[in-house]
C-alpha cells in the first residue's frame, strides 16, 4: 500500500481523476438548469472526454517519451498546418475562429501547440555536443540561447494570438522564458531578453483587438466597463466572495445557476466551484492541484536525462501558469484571456492535453532508470 | 541546482498568493458579496447614445433622431409576473400573453432588464411610471429612436435600420457588434454604420430589496454617433421624387464637374420608419411586392440603355476617325445586314453625327458600328468604366455588363455575327447597365471630357471630406469629339424633329439624349439623360422610367423638374 502512494503513476491519476470528478459535478451543476438538448448534454460530454483522456493517459504514459525527441520536427509541422488551417477558416468565415470541426468534435489546435512547443524547446535546449556530455545551451550565445528558439515560437505564437487567443498566445511566451531559466542559459541574457520584449510592449499594443485591449483596460479597472468585459469579472467576485466558509453546496449556487455568471462551464468554472463549496473546497482544490504540480517536478528532478527533466518541468509548469491565470482571472487579479482551467473546465481540447501532458509525465518517470 | 529551488518556491508561493486571495475574498469580503448576492443587487441600466443625424448639402436634417420610451422588466421574482403584466396589459392595452411571450423570448439573465414593449408614446409612459410605486420591478427607460420627418424622401439613399441578422453578425462581431443591435440596411445607414452608430453606456448600481437605489457602482458614458452631411439638396431630392411621381424608376441630379449627387430618387420607395418596430405585415409587404421597394433602381437594377449607347458609339467612331464631321449616312428606314432587316424608327435622309444624335438616327449608327467592329465599341465602354462598379459609396451597386465577341464565344459557344454589332451599336442586345453609370457618361459631354467618380458624403462629423471623395480622371478625347457631341445633345432639343424637342420651352437650355430600350417582355424602357444649363452646366440628369414607353415619357419627367428647378431659383 505504501508503494502505491510512491508510484507516480497511481499519484498522478489518482490526483487528476479527482479533480476531473470535482469538475464535472461543477459543470453539471452550472448547466442542469439551462434549457435545451445542448446544455442537456455538456455534463455528459465531459464525463466521455475524461474517459478518453484516460485512455490517452494510459497510451502515453506506456510509451517511451524519448520517441518524442524523434518526431519533433514532425509535431512542430503539425502544430504550424493546424494552425494554419484555423487561420485560413478564419479568413474564409471572416471572423474569430479558435477551432474547426472534426465530426461533433470541435478542434482546438492551440491546446495542443503548447504541447508540441513545449517539447520542441525541450529537445533544442538538450542537445550535448558529441565530445562532451554537459549540455550545450550553457555555452551558447544570446543568438542561439535565444533568439533562434524564439524565431521558431514566434511563428505558432504570432498565429494563436491573431485566432485572437491572446491568452494562449502569453502562455506560450511565459513557457519560453521559464524553460530558458531552467536549461542553464546565462541569466544576463535572460534579462536583456525580458527587458527588450517589456520595451517592446507599446508597439504590440497596436496589433491587439480592440477588444482585447478593452479587455486589459477593464483589468485594469473593471468599473469602466459594467455592462461588457466588467461585468464578468464582477459577477465572478461575487459569486466566489458569496461562498464563504463552507459554500452554498453543490446545486444550490444562486449566480452561476440563475445565468448571472457567462461562461460559468469553462472559463469561469472556478467561480461555479467556489461558490457551492466555499473556501473549504476551494483550498482542497488547490491542493490538489499543488499536489499534482508537486509530483511533476519531483519527477523532473530525480531524471537525469535532460531531454526528459526539461519536459517534466516544462510540464509542471505549463499546469501551473494555466491554474495560476485560471484562477487569478475568477478572482479578478488577471485579465479575462480566455484560458481554460485544466482539467476542470468543460472542453474535450484542452482535457485530452491536459491528460497527453501527464501521461507523458509518468512515461519520464518510468523510464528514468534507463538512462 | 538552484535555479530549481527557487521555482519551486516561486510556485508555492504563487499557490499561497491564490489561497489567500480566496480567503480575502470568501472570508473578509466575504459578507458584502453575500448580500450582493442573495438579493442579487445589482442593477444594470443602460444608456444609449444619439445614432449620427444625416443632413443635406445645406445642413438641413434628412433624419434626426426623437425619444421614444420603452417598457423594461427586470425578471427576478417571477411570482410577481402575472400581476406585473396585467397592469401593464391594461395601460398598454395589448394581452397578458403577448407581454408574457416576449418576456420569454428576450429573456438574458435575471439581473439584467427585459424590454417587453418598444416605442410607447409619453402619455403610456406617465401612466406605466406610476405603477412603479406598486411593481419596484418595473423600469422605463427614454431612448432615441430614428426620426424621419421626410417619411419616404430618400429612403434608397438613406436605407433602415433594423435588428442585426446572423450574416451580418458574423462578419462584424470583431468590430464591436453584439445580437440585438441595431444597425443599417441599405443606404447610406449601412454604409457608414461604423461612424453613425453610438457607443451604448451603462450604469450598474446597487439597490436595496425594494429595488430603491442605493449606490453606483460603475458607470460607462454613452457616446454619440458621428454626424453626417450629404452633397443631397433636400428642394431638389423633394422636386425629383414629386416629378417621378409613382412611376416605377429612377432619377439622378449630379453635379457635372464633382461629381456630387444633388438627388437621388427610386420608385417605389418605402418609408424607413416602420422598420423601427418589431416585425409586421407592413414589412413583409415590403419584402415580398414584386416591384421590390427596396431595390434602388439608380444604382442596383441594371438595364438594357438603349439609344442613350449612341453617345459612346459617337465617341468610339470620332475619336478612332472612322466617322468625322462630314461623314453622312444615308437613312431609308432600314438597313439590311445578311439577310436581316435593321429598322430606324423615321426615314431620317442623309444625316451627319450632330443630326444623327439630335434624331437618334438607328441607320447611321448601324453604319458606324459596322466601321467600328463590336471589339472597339467594347473597349471604348470600358474607357467610360461601364461593365464594373464605379464604385458608389451605396452598398450591392450592380455592376452592368458589355458584351464582346470573345465573351460569346466563351461563355455562349456562339460566334458574333454583323447583326449582333448592330443591336450593340445602337444599345440593345446583351448590353446592361444602370441609370448612374449612363448619368456619368453624359457628364464627361457637359465636363468637357472627365469622367467624374459620383459621391454621397459630403461632411463626416463636421468635417469636410469632398477633397477626399473627389477622384476624376481625364479620358483624353478630342476636343472636335465632344463638341460634335455636345452640338447633337443640344440640337436634340432645339430641332423641331430632335427627340427632346419638348424640352425647348424651358427657359433653361437644356442638352439631352433620349433612350427608347426595348426589352423582351411589355413596354420598353425610356431613358432621358442630359444636362443643364447648355453653357456651363450645373446639372446632369439621367431620368428612368422602368417599362416607362418611349424616351418622350422620360422627357416629360424631365421637363417637369427642371422647369420646378427654375421656379425654385436652383438653377
Amino acid at each position: 500500500m505504501k508503494d502505491l502512494f510512491r508510484n507516480s503513476y497511481f499519484i498522478i491519476l489518482l490526483i487528476s481523476l479527482l479533480i476531473a470528478s470535482i469538475g464535472i459535478l461543477s459543470i453539471y451543476s452550472s448547466t442542469y438548469q439551462k434549457e435545451g438538448k445542448f446544455w442537456q448534454e455538456i455534463s455528459r460530454r465531459q464525463i466521455l472526454w475524461v474517459f478518453i483522456g484516460v485512455l490517452v493517459f494510459i497510451i502515453f504514459s506506456n510509451l517511451n517519451y524519448r520517441w518524442l525527441w524523434d518526431c519533433t520536427y514532425f509535431l512542430y509541422t503539425m502544430a504550424l498546418f493546424f494552425l494554419f488551417l484555423v487561420f485560413m477558416l478564419g479568413q474564409v468565415r471572416l471572423g474569430a475562429q479558435r477551432w474547426f470541426k472534426i465530426g461533433w468534435f470541435n478542434f482546438q489546435p492551440s491546446e495542443f501547440v503548447k504541447l508540441i512547443i513545449l517539447i520542441f524547446l525541450s529537445r533544442y535546449f538538450s542537445k550535448k555536443s558529441t565530445d562532451d556530455i554537459s549540455l550545450l545551451c550553457a555555452k551558447f550565445g544570446i543568438l542561439r540561447a535565444i533568439i533562434l528558439p524564439f524565431l521558431f515560437i514566434i511563428v505558432p505564437m504570432g498565429f494563436i494570438i491573431e485566432q485572437p487567443d491572446l491568452g494562449s498566445g502569453m502562455m506560450i511566451f511565459f513557457l519560453f522564458i521559464c524553460l530558458l531559466y531552467f536549461t542553464g542559459v546565462r541569466l544576463r541574457y535572460i534579462f536583456v531578453f525580458l527587458s527588450a520584449s517589456f520595451l517592446a510592449m507599446p508597439l504590440l499594443w497596436h496589433f491587439l483587438r480592440d477588444y482585447q485591449r478593452e479587455r486589459l483596460l477593464v483589468f485594469l479597472n473593471p468599473n469602466i466597463d459594467p455592462l461588457g468585459a466588467g461585468y464578468t469579472v464582477i459577477q465572478s467576485k461575487i459569486a466566489i466572495g458569496s461562498g464563504s466558509l463552507l459554500g452554498r453546496g453543490w446545486l444550490s449556487g444562486t449566480q452561476s445557476q440563475l445565468h448571472f455568471l457567462p461562461e460559468s462551464h469553462t472559463d469561469f468554472i472556478f467561480a461555479t466551484f467556489a461558490e457551492q463549496w466555499g473556501l473549504a473546497g476551494s483550498i482542497i482544490l488547490l491542493a490538489l492541484y499543488y499536489l499534482l504540480i508537486r509530483q511533476g517536478i519531483l519527477i523532473a528532478r530525480k531524471t537525469s536525462d535532460c531531454f526528459g527533466r526539461l519536459l517534466a518541468f516544462g510540464i509542471s509548469f505549463l499546469l501551473a501558469i494555466q491554474i495560476f491565470i485560471n484562477i487569478a482571472m475568477n478572482l479578478g487579479l488577471a485579465p479575462v484571456v480566455g484560458l481554460p482551467l485544466p482539467l476542470m473546465s468543460y472542453g474535450g481540447s484542452s482535457t485530452l492535453a491536459t491528460f497527453i501532458a501527464l501521461g507523458i509525465l509518468v512515461s519520464i518517470d518510468k523510464r528514468r532508470a534507463v538512462f | 541546482m538552484s535555479r530549481i529551488k527557487i521555482v519551486n518556491l516561486l510556485i508555492i508561493c504563487t499557490f499561497l498568493f491564490l489561497g489567500l486571495s480566496i480567503v480575502n475574498l470568501q472570508i473578509i469580503q466575504g459578507k458584502k458579496f453575500k448580500t450582493l448576492s442573495d438579493k442579487n443587487c445589482i442593477r444594470i441600466m443602460s444608456q444609449e447614445g444619439c445614432r449620427g443625424k444625416i443632413f443635406d448639402r445645406e445642413g438641413l436634417p434628412i433624419v434626426d433622431n426623437e425619444l421614444s420610451y420603452d417598457l423594461m422588466l427586470l425578471p427576478q421574482d417571477k411570482r410577481e409576473f402575472d400581476k406585473v403584466l396585467l397592469a401593464v396589459s391594461k395601460v398598454l392595452g395589448t394581452t397578458q400573453k403577448d407581454l408574457k411571450d416576449t418576456l420569454k423570448k428576450s429573456f438574458v439573465a435575471s439581473s439584467l432588464p427585459v424590454a417587453i414593449a418598444k416605442n410607447i408614446d409619453l402619455k403610456k409612459a406617465i401612466a406605466l411610471e406610476e405603477l412603479k410605486s406598486d411593481f419596484p420591478n418595473i423600469i422605463i427607460q427614454p431612448r432615441p429612436i430614428r426620426h424621419y420627418p421626410y417619411g419616404s424622401l430618400a429612403s434608397h439613399v438613406i436605407g433602415y435600420l433594423s435588428e442585426i441578422d446572423h450574416w451580418r453578425l458574423t462578419k462584424l462581431q470583431d468590430y464591436g457588434y453584439n445580437t440585438k443591435d441595431i444597425v443599417g440596411f441599405g443606404g447610406i445607414e449601412e454604409k457608414y454604420d461604423y461612424y453613425l452608430r453610438q457607443d451604448e453606456g451603462g450604469l450598474l448600481f446597487e439597490v436595496d430589496h425594494r429595488g430603491k437605489f442605493i449606490r453606483v457602482l460603475g458607470f460607462r458614458a454613452p457616446h454619440n454617433g458621428k454626424n453626417m452631411q450629404l452633397t443631397l439638396s433636400l428642394k431638389a431630392q423633394k422636386i425629383v421624387e414629386q416629378g417621378l411621381a409613382d412611376k416605377k424608376g429612377a432619377v439622378i441630379l449630379m453635379d457635372p464637374y464633382s461629381g456630387e449627387i444633388i438627388a437621388m430618387a427610386s420608385f417605389p420607395n418605402f418609408n424607413p420608419s416602420v422598420f423601427t418596430g418589431k416585425l409586421t405585415p407592413s414589412i413583409t409587404n415590403l419584402f415580398n411586392n414584386p416591384d421590390a421597394p427596396l431595390i434602388n433602381r439608380a444604382i442596383n437594377g441594371t438595364y438594357p440603355a438603349g439609344s442613350i449607347f449612341k453617345l459612346i458609339v459617337a465617341t468610339a467612331g470620332l475619336e478612332t476617325g472612322k466617322i468625322n464631321s462630314s461623314t453622312t449616312f444615308l437613312c431609308r428606314g432600314s438597313i439590311f445586314v445578311g439577310k436581316q432587316e435593321f429598322a430606324c424608327w423615321d426615314t431620317h435622309n442623309y444625316q451627319d453625327i450632330t443630326a444623327a444624335i439630335a434624331h437618334s438616327c438607328n441607320v447611321f449608327f448601324y453604319k458606324s458600328g459596322l466601321l467600328l467592329g463590336a471589339q472597339t465599341i467594347h473597349d471604348f465602354s470600358l474607357r467610360f468604366n461601364l461593365s464594373k462598379p464605379i464604385p458608389f459609396e451605396l452598398p450591392y451597386e450592380a455592376s452592368g455588363f458589355v458584351p464582346s465577341p470573345l465573351w460569346k464565344k466563351i461563355y455562349k459557344f456562339k460566334n458574333w455575327f454583323d447583326g449582333d454589332t448592330v443591336n450593340f451599336s445602337i444599345g440593345q442586345g446583351d448590353l446592361l447597365v444602370t441609370p448612374l453609370q449612363m448619368a456619368r457618361v453624359v457628364a464627361v459631354f457637359a465636363n468637357s471630357g472627365y469622367l467624374v467618380t459620383p459621391y454621397l458624403v459630403k461632411g463626416l462629423d463636421q468635417r469636410d471630406i469632398s477633397n477626399h471623395q473627389r477622384k476624376i480622371v481625364n479620358l483624353h478625347l478630342k476636343p472636335r469629339t465632344l463638341n460634335y457631341i455636345a452640338q447633337g445633345l443640344r440640337n436634340a432639343v432645339l430641332d423641331p424633329k430632335g427627340t427632346g424637342h419638348v424640352l425647348s420651352g424651358l427657359s433653361i437650355s437644356v442638352a439631352g439624349k433620349t433612350g427608347t430600350a426595348q426589352v423582351s417582355h411589355g413596354q420598353p424602357h425610356s431613358w432621358f439623360t442630359g444636362f443643364f444649363p447648355y453653357k456651363n452646366p450645373k446639372y446632369v440628369i439621367c431620368v428612368f422610367l422602368e417599362n416607362g414607353g418611349p424616351g418622350y415619357y422620360a422627357c416629360v419627367v424631365a421637363k417637369q423638374i427642371i422647369e420646378q428647378m427654375a421656379n425654385e431659383g436652383l438653377i
